[in-house]
């Protein structure tokens, strides 16, 4: 079976940062993403435990190539000075190009 | 009672020894922990109940005895909170939103400690007046709303003043700024107003109207008799959380650990004063005193971290729960108790011999 070429923007950050970052896809006419509750440890020491405002969670964002950069640079310009993120991109293959 | 016999009478009860056991918890580093669904059902758990006890008093007592003391608080609160942006911005040196962030944590209301003052009460004997509990739903997002739209006001001025420094034309990036802080604003209204903790405390206070005594009966085994015995649960856990936060109290520094002693007091004490001087009852004025004292530690994080993303979070929670949270349930509530029991005691209020009183 044929897999196309897509991209996965996966984002861990601390939860009050999720809303920012799907309000950024929004604006990009990206609406899917999947979301958990993820712990961890970091520059910012342990995370992801204790009181609910300062848990962590993964979004994971499959998107095409030609606005990722875009996504990327909204993301890293009004939320990287004042939130906990980590972001990366790996490259996935998926069967219906059309869904995403 | 004196003072001292107060507190360590306090430090005994289960309340507060629970809170402890759960800090020794938190540093011999046992895994206890109360589960999540839990410590997340008790807080709604404790606003329903608040809610249902206030609403059926206010059945009793009316709406027209509310309205002064309610119009008084929320002037008191935003008064404390320019106040304390005052102290922080210029004694502290703290930034612009760390200090805005502060004000507003110190000048909002905290649901957990309303209900330890509650059962604090119950165990002196003493009531309150129920309309308190309606205060508490209105004070929440005040302190909160005048700090975000300071700060936003602040902060487009800033970048008026660049602006002008660059070029003339620049009407429109001054409008984008003010609609901006429109926008932010109507959304933490409505994200408070619609927010869990004012959804239930609302919600109940109108059922606990609409019922009155009688129908609270059949439950009142679990919203009245259960209450103290859950904050005890909830205690653990916040124990728990303040006991891993100690490590974090050496990074707020000095100047903060002091003012998230010496601002609850000052603010706890006039509280309890101007309720008195307004007619509210002995266990009325200590409560009034304890919803101005309260800083918040649950709603504040949610809140600010999107209204103002600049302001170190780390700062705010851990002043709030690590700090105040402790010294007002263990030492400010009985010295609020004996203040306001001692202007009480007398028949005519005399408030500036109070003030002078307790202050000199």
């Amino acid at each position: 079976m044929k897999l196309y070429n897509v991209k996965l923007l996966t984002i861990t950050c601390e939860i009050l940062a999720q809303k920012n970052i799907i309000d950024i896809l929004k604006n990009h006419n990206i609406t899917g993403y999947t979301s958990y509750e993820v712990d961890g440890n970091g520059e910012k020491g342990l995370r992801g435990q204790g009181i609910q405002a300062e848990k962590n969670v993964k979004v994971e964002i499959i998107m095409r190539e030609e606005k990722l950069s875009d996504v990327i640079e909204d993301i890293s310009r009004t939320l990287f000075p004042d939130f906990t993120i980590i972001l990366y991109v790996s490259d996935v293959g998926v069967v219906r190009t059309e869904k995403f | 009672m004196d003072i001292f016999n107060l507190i360590q009478s306090n430090l005994l009860t289960p309340i507060i020894l629970f809170f402890l056991f759960g800090i020794i918890a938190a540093r011999i580093k046992s895994d206890l922990k109360i589960p999540e669904a839990i410590s997340e059902f008790l807080p709604i758990y404790l606003l329903a109940a608040i809610g249902l006890h206030g609403g059926i008093e206010m059945r009793k007592t009316g709406f027209e005895e509310m309205l002064i003391p309610m119009l008084v608080a929320i002037g008191l609160s935003l008064l404390f909170t320019l106040n304390h942006y005052q102290i922080l911005k210029r004694l502290g040196k703290f930034n612009i939103f760390d200090s805005y962030a502060l004000a507003s944590t110190y000048g909002a209301v905290g649901a957990v400690t309303f209900s330890v003052g509650l059962s604090f009460l119950k165990n002196q004997g003493v009531t309150s007046e129920g309309y308190l509990a309606a205060i508490l739903a209105v004070l929440e997002p005040v302190a909160f709303i005048m700090a975000i739209f300071l700060t936003n006001m602040a902060v487009s001025k800033q970048i008026r003043s660049k602006k002008q420094s660059f070029s003339k034309d620049d009407a429109s990036d001054i409008d984008i700024g003010m609609k901006e802080t429109k926008t932010k604003l109507s959304q933490v209204l409505q994200e408070s107003i619609t927010g869990k903790a004012i959804v239930i405390l609302l919600g109940s206070i109108v059922i606990g109207y609409i019922i009155g005594e009688e129908g609270f009966e059949p439950i009142s085994i679990v919203f009245d008799e259960l209450f103290t015995g859950a904050i005890v649960i909830f205690m653990i856990e916040m124990g728990i959380i303040a006991g891993q936060r100690l490590e974090d109290i050496k990074k707020v520094g000095m100047f903060l650990t002091a003012f998230a002693i010496i601002m609850p007091t000052f603010n706890g004490i006039i509280g309890v004063l101007v309720s008195t001087a307004l007619g509210l009852s002995l266990g009325g004025a200590v409560m009034f005193g304890l919803l101005l004292a309260s800083a918040s530690f649950i709603a504040a994080p949610a809140v600010l971290r999107h209204a103002i993303p600049q302001a170190n979070p780390s700062l705010y929670i851990t002043s709030a729960l690590g700090i105040t949270f402790p010294y007002n349930i263990i030492v400010l509530l009985p010295i609020m108790f004996t203040v306001s029991t001692l202007v009480h005691g007398e028949e005519a209020i005399d408030l500036f011999n109070y003030v002078t009183k307790v202050f000199i």
